[in-house]
């Protein structure tokens, strides 16, 4: 397994060298680094920043100087703000893995849940209404299910009950000058959350439900019931436990996205992430930001990928990683 | 000075990425009395103490005001008003917009011309003074004038390019020379304000700055700037003027209108000032329970349709004429801004805030499909089949640039489609994104047609940077001009180069009324609509709440508090 995982991780590197060298390219055809300053009244200003910056140079010495300080750590400086784009990027890394985290956990629990109730209870009215509502959260778009959470949980309760304040909270993930894992916390939580889980439930649970059917219809559960084995210790530990494999492949997969794929619901909740800053960065054309913001997504499906592997071996015994 | 609207809302001074600065024009010599901060409408009694949290639905890249990062018009709003002092302040005097001495000084500064250089003595107060207790000094103001004249990387020299020297005879006057007359000195030392030097000479100015900083020159200091989340403001003990009533100020940075709105329903915010988006308005409208709002039409952003001079078919005046004739503005305006209760059409490219400079010679330009019929035959153009105008082959059909992802305008253009078609004009659609549009094609000029805004930042008319044609952009002045329209029409720019030479307001003024003149007979562009200013406050607030285009609605911020 420890060979496996070294071998992959060696592997990953390649990947990851080519996948930048095709976003440095794809970005710097796209948008002028410079053109934020090419209205400047300083008629110098472009090309003091064209000599600074080495963007007279090739395209491909320009790629070799940029990924030589990016993996020396010095990862350059936004063209927007001048901060450093490493700060930037791990400072919005942490809001967008803890919204991707809980909304994961949740939806990881209800979906299985929900995927194994289905598959139990096959075509009766239980399984028929989840499969609908599973479509309609899949067909839920965030922008517009965020703000109706909004009024319905929070802004409606309020005026409804004259309250202070609302039950839940929907401006970032803490109110101003708290921190930690808390009450205040939690009241932020729940709608971001709840807005990123619904697609993702709805989407994990038909996987789940389709993977269990798999497995409630294999040899060995038939064989389980025969010798008289308890029902739920069939269901649980005989095929909910062989079904895992698939689902929680997709999960992994699924989560890799969700690191750079937060930008609306991030936009709503006003939620510092890894999706706001792209929309920043994208808007104002800051090459700086967007090409190591992009390998650093690649390198979380990368992650995710091995770890969907790892995963998968490890809850069937079947696979062996080599 | 004036701009281009790149985003929503942008700084009050100059454009930001893609948008360069515009000359600006001057203001008389002329009196005026130094003020303070007080001069507000009736307010809500407030107690002392408290703390409000406000809506900000733009972050400012950085916090180094002079720097070309220094875009955001949030960041002028929520940090530079409150902490950096200024020579003028924009006050309503006589029911006009108009440059005030502020009350960083002991009197007007004062401009004269020798031997074909201007000098202007700034005086400063004595009780003007920064939050670590030292003085605010002539040394101040020379230091911010050099790095701004002298500096790499600034927003905007407009105006500080000009200074052969500042001296400074004792630390409480700075004398400026300017190679050169400059009729819109006053926006020196007003729309940067004064940097400390005995805290930022000799030392990275940007880095001690943009992240946002300690010291302060205004009734407010910035505690705390939590990237992507807020910015808290704390009083300014050491403030000489009337002390804030609250103990602190968080603007909360909420970039989605909806939910901004539904933040100040739930109480999370107590004050937004949105920009006018139809959903925004759509949601005043529709009633707000609690909360209080004021509506002002008259700001410093005008939204026009820009023809492209140089390219068919707007290289003919009489095309640009039909056109202008084709559209009926007011029908626009009501149908975007009605819910508003602004109805107004702009018949001037001097917005409000520089109405004194504006004529009404646009106003000539009602729906009358008979004069497009008579200016388009007259002009060689007969209607094809389809309805359409063609002359030699050519339809008169062109593409309208306009800004992506902006509701506002995306229904303004279909408003303007349907109108065009009915005239016999053929119009499609693109959008872009501002950097694209400012920064590639309206200076290669390579578009018919635009809708966008131009944003006058300061009391001072400069429709030079927009109309004079040795601003259109090209090689020879690396296409930094922002003449995109590549406007050229007889007498116009000796006009505007009176109107930003002229130190005496008579004259000055009536350049600037013959220039607008000019402007509208060969419809150069089509003037639709100033932006109206929107502010929303929850009951619980308190004290002069008005809105001030130039500084935007929180320049009084220390008056507010929570209400008794």
């Amino acid at each position: 397994m420890v060979r496996y995982v070294l071998r992959r991780l060696v592997v990953s590197v390649p990947v990851l060298l080519i996948a930048s060298m095709v976003l440095f390219w794809a970005v710097r055809k796209t948008f002028d680094p410079v053109a934020k300053l090419r209205q400047s009244q300083d008629p110098q200003a472009v090309q003091r920043a064209i000599e600074q910056q080495g963007l007279d140079r090739s395209l491909p010495e320009q790629y070799w100087l940029w990924l030589r300080a990016f993996a020396g750590g010095d990862w350059g400086s936004s063209s927007r703000t001048g901060e450093d784009v490493r700060s930037m990027i791990v400072h919005a890394l942490w809001p967008t893995a803890q919204l991707a985290f809980w909304s994961i956990a949740v939806a990881t629990v209800l979906a299985a849940l929900v995927g194994v109730y289905s598959a139990v209870r096959q075509y009766s009215g239980a399984d028929h209404f989840f499969t609908g509502l599973a479509y309609v959260g899949i067909s839920l778009p965030a922008f517009w299910f965020g703000l109706v959470l909004i009024d319905l949980l929070a802004v409606g309760p309020r005026q409804r009950f004259g309250l202070a304040e609302p039950p839940l909270y929907f401006i970032g993930l803490h109110s101003n000058g708290q921190s930690g894992f808390d009450l205040d916390y939690l009241r932020h939580l729940v709608l971001p959350v709840a807005t990123v889980s619904i697609t993702l439930v709805a989407t994990w649970s038909r996987f789940a439900r389709s993977s269990m059917l798999d497995a409630l219809a294999s040899d060995y559960v038939r064989t389980a019931r025969a010798k008289g084995v308890p029902r739920r210790r069939v269901i649980w530990r005989h095929a909910a436990r062989n079904s895992a494999a698939p689902f929680l492949t997709v999960v992994a997969l699924d989560a890799a996205l969700l690191i750079g794929g937060l930008v609306v619901t991030e936009q709503i909740f006003a939620i510092p992430g890894m999706g706001r800053l792209f929309f920043a960065s994208l808007g104002s054309g800051d090459v700086f930001v967007l090409v190591p913001w992009m390998l650093v997504v690649a390198a979380a499906i990368v992650l995710c990928n091995l770890l969907a592997d790892i995963g998968y071996a490890l809850l069937d015994p079947r696979v062996r990683l080599r | 000075m004036s701009s281009s609207h790149l985003l929503p809302r942008m700084k009050p001074r100059v454009w930001i990425a893609a948008v360069s600065l515009v000359a600006l024009g001057a203001c008389s010599t002329g009196g005026g009395a130094v003020t303070d901060r007080s001069a507000a409408p009736s307010a809500r009694p407030v107690t002392q103490g408290g703390s409000l949290v406000i809506g900000a639905e733009q972050e400012p890249d950085c916090a180094d005001w002079i720097a070309t990062c220094a875009g955001a018009i949030w960041g002028t709003y929520t940090m530079q008003v409150p902490t950096i002092p200024q020579v003028f302040d924009t006050r309503k005097v006589g029911g006009v917009w108009a440059p005030v001495p502020s009350d960083m000084m002991a009197g007007e500064p004062q401009a004269t011309m020798q031997g074909g250089k201007q000098v202007i003595t700034y005086k400063i107060s004595p009780k003007a003074v920064w939050s670590d207790g030292k003085p605010i000094s002539s040394a101040d103001l020379k230091y911010t004038a050099l790095q701004i004249r002298d500096g790499d990387d600034i927003f905007d020299k407009t105006g500080y390019d000009r200074i052969e020297k500042v001296d400074t005879p004792d630390a409480a006057t700075a004398v400026v020379t300017l190679k050169s007359a400059y009729a819109g000195w006053r926006s020196l030392f007003s729309v940067y304000g004064v940097l400390p030097a005995h805290l930022l000479e000799g030392k990275d100015r940007a880095a001690i700055m943009k992240d946002g900083y300690s010291f302060s020159g205004g009734p407010w200091k910035i505690a705390s700037w939590q990237k992507g989340t807020s910015v808290t403001l704390v009083p300014n003990d050491k403030y000489w003027g009337d002390k804030p009533k609250l103990d602190k100020v968080t603007f909360s940075f909420l970039p989605d209108t909806s939910a901004a709105f539904q933040a100040l329903k739930s109480g999370q915010v107590d004050a937004l000032y949105p920009s006018p988006q139809l959903d925004a308005i759509n949601q005043i409208k529709a009633g707000l329970p609690g909360i209080q709002s004021q509506v002002d039409p008259q700001s410093g952003s005008l939204e026009a349709v820009w023809f492209n001079n140089a390219a068919a078919p707007f290289d003919s005046a009489a095309v640009r004429q039909a056109f202008s004739y084709a559209i009926d503005r007011k029908a626009i305006v009501q149908r975007i801004y009605g819910g508003l209760g602004v109805t107004q059409v702009a018949q001037s490219f001097n917005t409000p805030i520089v109405g004194a400079y504006a004529g009404q010679d646009f106003s000539a330009y009602q729906l009358d499909l008979g004069q497009v019929d008579s200016l388009m035959t007259g002009d060689g153009w007969a209607k094809g089949a389809d309805g359409v105008w063609a002359k030699s082959g050519q339809r008169a059909e062109f593409t309208m640039v306009s800004l992506a992802a902006n509701k506002r305008r995306d229904l303004m253009v279909q408003i303007l489609q349907e109108q065009l078609k009915t005239a016999g004009f053929a119009m499609s659609v693109k959008t872009e994104t501002p950097a694209n549009l400012f920064s590639k094609i309206t200076p290669k000029g390579a578009y018919q047609a635009g809708l966008w805004s131009l944003v006058d930042t300061f009391p001072d008319p400069t429709l030079s940077a927009t109309f004079n044609s040795a601003n259109i952009p090209s090689d020879a002045n690396g296409f930094s001009g922002i003449n995109f329209i590549r406007a050229k029409a007889d007498g116009l720019d000796g006009l505007l180069e009176k109107v930003d030479t002229t130190l005496e307001v008579p004259a000055r003024t009536e350049a600037a009324k013959q220039a607008d003149a000019v402007i509208a007979k060969d419809a150069l562009s089509l003037p639709l609509d100033t932006v109206p200013l929107v502010l929303l406050w929850a009951d619980k607030v308190g004290g002069p709440l008005a809105i001030n285009p130039v500084e935007g609605p929180f320049w009084n911020l220390e008056q507010w508090g929570i209400a008794s």
